[in-house]
Order: C-alpha cells, then sequence, then structure tokens
C-alpha cells in the first residue's frame, strides 16, 4: 500500500513537472507582455519597456527562465515557497489566497447541489426505468447537458433578475410598492408545473389527469394567495409554515426511509416536528441582528442531539432507521426556520439604499454599498448574489450525475446478488436502498472525487460572466494579460489537485469496494 | 432550529442579546446620489505612477483623489485649473527656460492640512534619474530605484537636473529650470502630493495628525529634499554631511513607502488614512479586493470645479465587472450606472435597447494605421536581425522611384474608407451603410483646430479623392510600370504584412489583402502573436497596429517620426523631416507649430510611409437620469469631469 503511494506520488511529480514545463513554454511563447507598451508614444517607452524586461526576466529565453520560476515553486521545502510576482507587482500567492474563497463559495454550493440533486434523481428514474418520469427526466437532463453556460446564465440574469426586479419594482398609485402577479401568469404557471408533476406519476390516464388537476389547483392557489398579500415583498413563512413543512418532511422520510409499518420511526418523526414547532419562537428570541455562524451551528447540533435522543428512546431494537428519520426531520425544520428567519430580513434589505429594490443582482459576489452589521441581511445579501451562478452552474452540471447514478444503479439491479436479496423475501426498499444503492454508488465516487478536486480551478466562464473574482476569473485574466507568474500559479494549483484527486479516487476505490486491491502485483 | 424549550429559556437568559427584529430601516432615497462605474480590471494601487500600476483603473480613481494645474477635457484640449493655482513662463532665454508653478492660497488635503509648494517637490524626484542619483536613491537605467516611478527617462528626465526645483520665499511656488525650451511645458509641470502624509508613514504614523504636526512634517521634507542632493562642492557654506546623511535616509524610507505602501486593494477601517489623504472631489472609503472601490465626498475638497449642488452625487463606486454581456446586464439591471468599453455587436446593440441607459460612441486617442518599411530599423537587435536578416531588401526599399511608386501604390489601394466603416461603424451596428470618419493626419485629430487645414495641402488628397475603385486603379497602373504582368487577377509584388492575432486585425487585414490583390499585391494572411517585438524584423514589409498616445503633446509624434526616433522602426531618414520635427521642439507660435507639422505630413505622403486608418471608437453607456456625463478620448476618459456629475 504505502510502496503503492510512494510510486503513484513520484510519478504525479513527474506529471506536474512536464505539464508546467509546458505550460510555460506554451504560455511565453503565445504572447508578448510588452505588446501593450509596443503601441504607447509616452518618451520614456524605451525607459518602462527596460524596466518591465528586467522585472518580468524576459531577456531569459522561456525554457531557462521555466528554470527560475521552479526554484521558487521548489522553495517549499527550504520554507521559501514563492510563485513569484504577478505583473500589477502583488504576490501570486497572495492573489490566490484572495481568489480561492471567492471559488469556493461560489463552486462548492453548486457542486454538492448539483450532485445530491443528480444523484437522487438518477436513483428515481432507476428505479421507475421507462416510466413517464424516467422519460422526462431523461429528457430534462439532455436538454440541460447540452446548455452552454454562458446563455443560461444571460437568460437567468434576464428573466430572474432583470426581469425579476422589474415586476418586485412596481408601485401602485400611491407609490408603494406591489408585488401581485397577472391571473394569466399564475394560470401558466400552474398548468405547466402541473404537467411536470404529471409526468412524474405513472399509472392511468385518469390518474395522470387528476395529478395534473390537483397541482394545477394546488399552486393556483398558493400562487393567487402569494399575489393577494404582496407576500413576495414581505416573505414568510411564520410558524404555520414551518410546522406544517416539517410535519410533512417526517411523514415523507418514514415513507421513503422505512415505511408506515415502522410506527416508531412515524412517531419519532412526528415528536421532532413538535419540538420544532415549540422552539420556533424561542429561536425568534436567540437569533437576534448579531447572531453568528457558530451560533447557528451550536443551535444545530443542539437539535440534531435532541433530535438523536428522541429516536433512541422511542425503540429499543433497530434503532438506525429511526434515529435517521428523526435526525434528517430536525434538519429540514431547522432549514425551514432559517429560512423563515432570512425571509423576515427581506423587506428591510428590499427597502435599503443599497438595494433600491432591485434585490437579485447580476454581478459580483456581494454588494459593497450595503453597510449592515446584521447577519441576517447580510446572509441574505450573501444568497442573492450566489443564487444565479449556483443556478446556472447547477443546472449544466446535475445532468451528468443523472446519467451516471441511473445507470450506476441499473447495472447493480440487473445482478444475480439482488435477484437473490428479492428471492429471499426482502422488501423492495431495503433491497434499494441497503443492498443495490451502496454499491451502485462506488463508479459515482471517482466523478465526485475529480469533481471536488476540480472545485477551485474555478469555472472560468460562469465566474466571468457573474463577474466573481475567483480561480476561474484570476487564470483568465493571467491568460489575457501575459501575466506568466499568475497563470503558472492557477495551473499548479489545478494540475495538483487533479493528479491528488486521482490518488484519492484510487485509495477510495479500494476502501470502499473489498475486490479492488491495489498494490498486489 | 429545534430545542427543547427549557435550553431555549436558558440560553435566552444567558445571552445579551436584545429584541429580535430587524435593525435596517428603510431608507430609501428619493434620489439616488450614488455612481457605480463599471471597469474591466480591478484596482491594484492606489498608486499609479510605478511602471507595475499605471493601469486605467488604478488612474481613474486616482483623478477623482486629485487634482493638479491642468486637465484634459472632452475635446482633449488642455483647461487650465485656476481654482488649484496657475502657472507661467518666467523665463525663456538660449539655455534658460523657466516655468513657475504657483499654488493658490487656502487650498487644503483633505485632512485639513493646507497645500503648498512643498506638496508639488515630490514630482522632482518621481521624473528626475539624475536627482535618484545624487541622492542615493539608485540609478533607475539599471536598477529599480527606490522611488520605482514611472516617469524616469521622459522629456523632464532629459531636461532637468537634481536642482531644478526651486521653491520661493512665501513657500507658495516652485519655479522648474529646464536646460532648454520645451514646447510641451505645460503637460510637464509638479502636480502635488501629499508629502506630509509620507513623512509622517516613515516615521510609522498610522493615524491622521493635527494639522500643526502635518505641516512641520511638510518643513521636513523640503529640508530633506534639498539636503539629499546637497555637496559641500556645490554649497561650501550651508553643506553638512550629517544633514544629507539624515535626508537621503529619509527620501529612501518615503521611496519605499511610495513604492509599495500605495498597493493595497483591501481597505477599511484599519487602512492607515494617511494613505488615502486626497485633494480631488473624492476620497477613497472602502475597497473589497477585486471586486469594488467605493468613494465619498471629500468634505474640504476645493483644489477643482466645485461639485454639482443640486441633487449631487455622494458616493462613487468602481465595480470591477467583465466587459460584454454581463456589463449590459448589469446595467440594465441597475447594478451598474455607467459603462464604459469597446463592446461586440450583440452587446451593443444589448446596450442601445437597454430603455434606462444612454448610448453614445465617441472617438478615444487611439488609431489604427498602417507604416511600410523603408529600410533597416535604427534599433535593430542582432537577435533580431538573427531571425528578420540584417538588411532590409523588400519591394519597398529605399527611396528610388521604383520604392516610392509602389509604396504609393500600396497605399493607394488601402481600403481606408471600408476599414473605417467595418472596425468604427458596422462593429455596432453590421447594417450601418454610412460613412465613418476616416482619420488623415498622423500628426493631428479631428478633433483640433488646425487638422482641417492641415490635410488640405499635406498631400493625404491623393489616398481620399476618387472612389476606392478609382484609386485601386491607379494604383495598379503603378505597379504596372514595373511589373508588366500584374492585374487585378495576377498579383505579382509578395508583401509580408505583420499584424496582431485578434479579430480587428484579422478584419483588417482580409479587407486589406482582398483590395490590394486588385492592384497586384500579394498581402500575407498570418496574424502574429509576438507581433510587438517583431516591429524591427527586415522580413517584413507593412506592419498595421494602433498608437495610443496618452497625453496631448507637441512633440508626441516625434519618436515616430525622427531618423532616430524610438519608435521608427522602419528605416525612415529624412534630413527635411528631421529638421521639421527639431523645429517643432522648439518652436511655440501656432503658426510655426503648424507650418513644422505640414512640412513633415508633406515628406510622408510623398515618400508614401504611413497611412492614419481610423480612431479607435468607445462606447459610453449610462443610467439615463444621471446629469453631465461626457465622453473624452484621453485619460481619465469617463471621469474627467465627474465634477459635474448630478441626478
Amino acid at each position: 500500500m504505502l510502496a503503492f503511494i510512494g510510486r503513484r506520488i513520484s510519478i504525479a511529480l513527474l506529471i506536474l513537472f512536464g505539464s508546467s514545463f509546458i505550460a510555460y513554454n506554451l504560455e511565453a511563447y503565445a504572447g508578448d507582455p510588452l505588446a501593450g507598451l509596443a503601441e504607447s508614444t509616452a518618451p520614456n517607452k524605451g525607459y518602462l519597456i527596460a524596466t518591465l524586461t528586467r522585472e518580468l526576466q524576459l531577456d531569459v529565453p522561456p525554457p531557462a527562465r521555466y528554470f527560475l520560476w521552479l526554484k521558487g515553486v521548489l522553495g517549499f521545502l527550504t520554507g521559501h515557497f514563492d510563485l513569484g510576482m504577478s505583473r500589477d507587482a502583488s504576490p501570486v500567492i497572495s492573489q490566490m489566497a484572495t481568489a480561492i474563497p471567492v471559488t469556493l463559495r461560489l463552486v462548492t454550493g453548486a457542486t454538492f447541489t448539483a450532485i445530491v440533486l443528480g444523484i437522487t434523481i438518477g436513483i428515481i428514474s432507476a428505479i421507475r426505468q421507462y416510466s413517464r418520469l424516467d422519460y422526462v427526466m431523461t429528457f430534462i437532463s439532455f436538454l440541460l447537458f447540452s446548455l452552454p453556460v454562458f446563455w443560461v446564465a444571460v437568460l437567468l440574469k434576464q428573466y430572474l433578475a432583470i426581469g425579476f426586479n422589474d415586476f418586485l419594482g412596481h408601485t401602485d398609485a400611491n407609490g408603494n410598492p406591489q408585488a401581485s402577479i397577472p391571473v394569466e401568469w399564475i394560470i401558466g404557471i400552474s398548468a405547466i408545473l402541473g404537467v411536470v408533476f404529471a409526468g412524474f406519476v405513472s399509472g392511468t390516464r385518469n390518474r395522470v389527469l387528476i395529478t395534473w388537476a390537483a397541482t394545477f389547483v394546488l399552486f393556483s392557489a398558493m400562487l393567487f394567495g402569494i399575489s393577494s398579500t404582496n407576500w413576495l415583498l414581505n416573505p414568510q413563512l411564520s410558524i404555520v409554515g414551518v410546522g406544517i413543512m416539517s410535519i410533512g418532511v417526517a411523514v415523507g422520510l418514514t415513507y421513503v426511509l422505512t415505511g408506515f409499518e415502522n410506527r416508531g420511526a412515524l412517531k419519532a418523526g412526528l415528536t421532532t416536528a413538535g419540538i420544532a414547532i415549540v422552539s420556533y419562537y424561542p429561536f425568534q428570541f436567540l437569533a437576534g441582528p448579531s447572531t453568528n455562524a457558530f451560533m447557528i451551528l451550536g443551535l444545530g447540533l443542539v437539535s440534531m442531539a435532541i433530535a438523536f435522543a428522541v429516536g433512541w428512546f422511542y425503540v429499543k431494537v433497530d434503532r438506525g432507521p429511526v434515529i435517521r428519520v428523526s435526525m434528517f426531520t430536525a434538519l429540514f425544520a431547522g432549514f425551514f426556520m432559517l429560512v423563515d428567519r432570512i425571509m423576515q430580513s427581506w423587506n428591510g434589505y428590499f427597502n435599503s439604499d443599497a438595494i433600491n429594490r432591485r434585490p437579485i443582482p447580476t454581478i459580483g459576489d456581494s454588494n459593497p454599498l450595503l453597510m449592515s452589521n446584521d447577519f441576517w441581511i447580510q446572509t441574505l445579501d450573501g444568497i442573492t448574489h450566489v443564487a444565479l451562478p449556483t443556478m446556472a452552474l447547477t443546472l449544466i452540471s446535475f445532468a451528468g450525475y443523472v446519467r451516471y447514478a441511473r445507470g450506476s444503479l441499473l447495472e447493480v439491479l440487473n445482478m444475480d446478488y439482488i435477484r437473490t436479496a428479492r428471492a429471499k423475501g426482502l422488501g423492495e426498499r431495503q433491497v434499494i436502498l441497503r443492498h443495490a444503492m451502496r454499491n451502485a454508488m462506488i463508479p459515482l465516487t471517482t466523478l465526485i472525487a475529480f469533481d471536488i478536486a476540480g472545485i477551485l480551478g474555478g469555472a472560468i466562464i460562469t465566474e466571468s460572466v457573474f463577474g466573481w473574482k475567483g480561480m476561474g476569473t484570476l487564470f483568465r485574466n493571467a491568460i489575457g494579460n501575459q501575466d506568466l507568474n499568475l497563470f503558472m500559479g492557477g495551473l499548479v494549483l489545478t494540475s495538483f489537485l487533479a493528479v491528488m484527486a486521482n490518488l484519492a479516487a484510487d485509495l477510495l476505490y479500494s476502501a470502499l469496494d473489498p475486490r479492488i486491491r491495489i498494490g498486489k502485483k | 432550529m429545534k430545542k427543547g424549550l427549557v435550553k431555549s429559556v436558558a440560553l435566552l437568559a444567558a445571552s445579551a442579546f436584545g429584541v429580535a427584529g430587524l435593525s435596517m430601516a428603510p431608507a430609501q432615497a428619493d434620489v439616488r446620489s450614488t455612481v457605480i462605474i463599471n471597469e474591466t480590471t480591478a484596482m491594484s494601487s492606489l498608486n499609479s505612477g510605478t511602471p507595475d500600476t499605471n493601469l486605467v483603473t488604478n488612474t481613474d480613481i486616482g483623478s477623482l483623489t486629485g487634482f493638479g494645474f491642468y486637465y484634459y477635457n472632452d475635446k482633449a484640449a488642455l483647461v487650465k485649473n485656476t481654482k488649484f493655482g496657475s502657472y507661467k513662463i518666467t523665463k525663456n532665454t538660449t539655455g534658460d527656460f523657466e516655468v513657475t508653478y504657483t499654488v493658490a492660497k487656502g487650498k487644503v488635503w483633505s485632512d485639513g492640512t493646507p497645500i503648498n509648494a512643498d506638496d508639488l517637490l515630490l514630482s522632482l524626484v518621481l521624473s528626475s534619474s539624475d536627482y535618484s542619483k545624487k541622492a542615493g536613491l539608485g540609478n533607475p537605467d539599471t536598477d529599480t530605484p527606490a522611488f520605482n516611478s514611472g516617469g524616469y527617462g521622459g522629456t523632464v528626465d532629459n531636461h532637468v537636473n537634481a536642482n531644478a526645483y526651486d521653491i520661493s520665499d512665501d513657500g507658495m511656488s516652485v519655479t522648474v529650470t529646464y536646460d532648454s525650451y520645451q514646447p510641451d511645458w505645460q503637460v510637464l509641470g509638479p502636480g502635488p502630493a501629499p508629502v506630509h502624509a509620507l513623512v509622517l508613514m516613515a516615521a510609522g504614523k498610522k493615524t491622521l495628525q493635527k494639522t500643526s504636526v502635518n505641516i512641520s512634517a511638510k518643513g521636513k521634507f523640503e529640508d530633506a529634499f534639498y539636503a539629499a542632493v546637497d555637496t559641500e562642492a556645490a554649497d561650501p557654506d550651508g553643506y553638512d554631511a550629517d544633514t544629507t546623511a539624515w535626508a537621503k535616509g529619509l527620501m529612501a524610507k518615503i521611496g519605499n513607502i511610495w513604492s509599495n505602501k500605495y498597493n493595497i486593494t483591501n481597505i477599511n477601517s484599519s487602512t492607515n488614512p494617511l494613505l488615502l489623504i486626497s485633494n480631488g472631489g473624492f476620497i477613497v472609503q472602502s475597497a473589497v479586493d477585486s471586486q469594488s472601490v467605493i468613494l465619498g465626498r471629500n468634505a474640504k475638497y476645493n483644489s477643482g470645479p466645485a461639485l454639482a449642488t443640486s441633487n449631487p452625487i455622494n458616493s462613487v463606486v468602481f465595480k470591477f465587472v467583465a466587459d460584454g454581456a454581463p456589463a449590459a446586464q448589469a446595467l440594465a439591471n441597475g447594478d451598474i450606472d455607467i459603462y464604459d468599453g469597446q463592446p461586440s455587436t450583440a452587446v451593443y446593440q444589448q446596450l442601445k435597447g437597454i430603455s434606462g441607459a444612454t448610448t453614445v460612441v465617441a472617438p478615444t486617442m487611439t488609431f489604427e494605421h498602417v507604416d511600410l518599411r523603408v529600410g533597416v530599423s535604427n534599433s535593430l537587435t542582432d537577435a533580431q536581425a538573427a531571425v528578420g536578416g540584417s538588411t532590409y531588401t523588400g519591394p519597398f526599399a529605399g527611396n528610388s522611384q521604383k520604392a516610392i511608386d509602389l509604396r504609393k501604390a500600396f497605399l493607394l489601394a488601402l481600403p481606408r474608407q471600408d476599414i473605417a466603416n467595418k472596425e468604427v461603424l458596422q462593429i455596432f451596428d453590421p447594417g450601418s451603410t454610412a460613412n465613418a470618419t476616416v482619420l488623415n493626419s498622423s500628426f493631428l485629430l479631428p478633433a483640433q483646430k488646425a487638422y482641417a487645414t492641415l490635410i488640405k495641402s499635406s498631400g493625404i488628397a491623393a489616398l481620399t479623392t476618387g472612389t476606392q475603385a478609382q484609386r485601386t486603379a491607379q494604383a495598379l497602373a503603378l505597379v504596372k510600370k514595373y511589373y508588366p504582368s500584374a492585374s487585378a487577377s495576377n498579383s505579382v509584388v509578395d508583401i509580408t504584412m505583420t499584424f496582431k492575432n485578434n479579430s480587428r486585425r484579422i478584419d483588417e487585414n482580409a479587407l486589406i489583402a482582398a483590395e490590394e490583390a486588385k492592384a497586384g499585391f500579394n498581402v500575407s494572411r498570418t496574424p502574429d502573436a509576438g507581433w510587438s517585438s517583431h516591429l524591427n524584423y527586415n522580413s517584413s514589409d507593412v506592419f498595421m497596429f494602433a498608437w495610443s498616445p496618452s497625453a496631448i503633446a507637441q512633440t508626441g509624434t516625434n519618436a515616430n517620426f525622427l531618423s532616430d526616433g524610438s519608435n521608427n522602426h522602419y528605416g525612415w531618414n529624412y534630413p527635411a523631416m528631421d529638421t521639421a520635427l527639431h523645429a517643432l521642439e522648439t518652436d511655440s507660435t501656432d503658426a510655426a507649430v503648424n507650418a513644422h507639422i505640414l512640412a513633415a505630413e508633406k515628406i510622408i505622403n510623398a515618400n508614401a510611409l504611413t497611412a492614419p486608418l481610423y480612431q479607435w471608437p468607445q462606447v459610453i453607456s449610462y443610467n439615463k437620469s444621471l446629469q453631465g456625463v461626457l465622453p473624452a478620448p484621453l485619460t481619465p476618459n469617463i471621469v474627467w469631469n465627474y465634477f459635474a456629475w448630478h441626478y
């Protein structure tokens, strides 16, 4: 094992050396850092060119200059790691240190959302292979898979930012903002959602029609309520919404994870939801403007502990699924309460001078004019900025997971041991959750390992379209400005992570699948 | 979050939080007072004076926080800022040329410190390598000096010495002594810098100081400024070795601060306020690296034109957004108020379509041109000769009648109008059939007064008379004189053209190659990523790129056409041209200046050396309710008249 890792690391170093050498020279020969000065008519042009030549060591040919750069990189052996200076005279390392958190904020959310959503949908469509749902999902995922991100981004901005802001900015005759949705929109949106939901159910035509009608009526009523109460200007879930949704989650989770025949799980879930409802008002008191992330995290841990205890006390045997139901219910209920609390800040945010009644921005990762120390306002600002880019990234990347998860699960479901499991009388839920799914997920580790490693590479297009200054933008600017050191900084980081992810995927594989042994000849 | 009630109450009791609720009262202003400007690159420094930080964004921000003796307006004309002070020539004899700059009384920095002549002294340190060397601050020619300024090596450096600045007795004026008359003396003078802040930072201060402390810091700077270059030989009575050593030490310390400490991109309440001192209408309040910079009103501003008073601008924000569709949508969404860039067709149409925005196209100072090689460059290096050859033997070589005729033919067949139409108009509006303005002078711009008269007699008329088809036919006739087999379908003269690999140049090259083919020229079509270092290559006959001047200077074009000029890569060597251009360096009357320019242009056109094409267009699109925005061709472009903005 150790020998294997050692061998792989030495190969990785060779790859890193080779790729960085090639990339360095390609980039160095691809353009001329002095081009901008060549067009200058400044009287001291000669001086400026000489200065830049000296600073960038342009008098050294690129293959040799590479080793000057490499000397700085290898400095980590002696504790003087140096990626050099970028063209605007700031250290590459500090530029990357600023860019990495921005990228993490942008890409992490999207990557995990895509993984969770993609795998879930993939599993559902595999279980219902060749059903209407499967076809709908396949269609949607292929459609999204084929869309270019810049186009998706432009559409999202046009309709969900500019269009939505225009809609929210409307005022009535007295100059008060109002957010009533036109009737034709209510009908249209509900009808389309009806089609989507009807697509999910399988069965007779009657059942499909009923589903459509029910969805239509439900959403029409909801949208009408949202419209007539100007809910969008002053949104909240309140204790009623949080309560209904928590109970719904408890029931739903019980159904999916254990089935209603497990009364203990149902009771535990409902009890947890009940505790959540009871703690709604205390939470409002606690979650004042000066809340911080640690406090939220602390409350989350407390609630998870309580949920665990609830699950533990309700049943004496086979506690696992019951505890899971209870804890997931707590997680969701907590999430609803957070959403509700953030919604309460919406009106103040919306009407502030900095937002000027246009809450959804098209660019940037925060509003620099927003001078507020309110934790919830800041959180809301973060959410409005991250919403569209996350949506764009998720939309285009989750389709891949859907296809992989579906294919992988289908393959496993056709295996002999699944037939055996069914033959010995196991319920379908257990066959899928306990036997099939775990094995089906193994091939996905490679994909996930690479995608997580790829997070730090940034999303070049998405970042520049949404005006985020993360690693992707840094890399793009470096190429555009002939900023060799900056370019290499990004390249070294991403190629290092790619190589490491490859190694990690191999190791994970062997850990997850006992049939695979690495390092054995 | 779910938790036990008892726990919640206990937590509540333990917590010091007040009543939950909204802390942000709605503050909807009736009229906006914020202007958000889009920049495509992020701010990298508050000091745009070093070679590394002399970038558009840094300069734009600097122009809001500093005001000197003059500025350029939207017509690229120099405007004296009489609010700040005055300047005039005080002596003009052979070998002795003096200009005196006087700061008006009562001008103050944003911290209340009075501005006087001490604040002008730093300019000499930043532009004279003689001063840098004598003060022990390093030799800018060979090493990075203590003041890593981008100002060395220029006109000032060549004509002043370390003792060029003389301060008046009342401390309000500086007299600058040049070794000869400087036609561009107006733009060579000193600008104000808060020297007291530099001295205080050198002493480790991190907060704003009392005015009395600031004034004594300024005095210290003045002492150090003079003592650092003092020698016993020059000043046997006043010289004091200890003082000079102290002065050199202080100047070196200040140099380090000036070169490095202003390179900050995150600015907040913990930033040293001494770095932010301003005498412009605004002062930097905060900045987030790579994202934005916010400037607020400088309450003590009195160094320039008064800020608009009705519905005034209280804060200016620079947001860093990539050019193109993101910027257009940001404008449509109100995320930015002013866009300034060079958009593609689609983005231009998008900008035009924004109902709340005004979109205008205006020319910039940058102009596209085509140069023809005549001989070997005056700066050819061995390495360049190894690649491109040490002699030039192409069809345009030398000044024989044949070479001149071929060069003339090439320029005649250059489809200048088509190129301008495509790159100035059709690039934004593909259906446009209007004619764009073609640039007809290498020295003057159409906006300048003398331009119209100049182009009538400069000889450029040959390239503007008739239709392009007629001119191309003339060109073919000229080529046929030497290559009888040439025809519109038989290109016999091979021409190598050097141009950058971007879409603008590739389009232009395509238009040129198509038209030149009709005149018998076979123009190469391969773009060159490393074009700028290949301008000396003898293997290339024609060069196409843009000049982007940063100032209107009487002698600004000299480097392009003097036989030893640093921008003359093509072996242009005409004694009459040198005479005319050298005369430009000494004459000051408009009539004489125009006569010399005319003489130079005549030589250019008679020998068919170069042809200007068009001025690059810029597009400005801004919030319709913002008043007073005027595009300007010179740096700092759109922000030049921020003082006139209001809603």
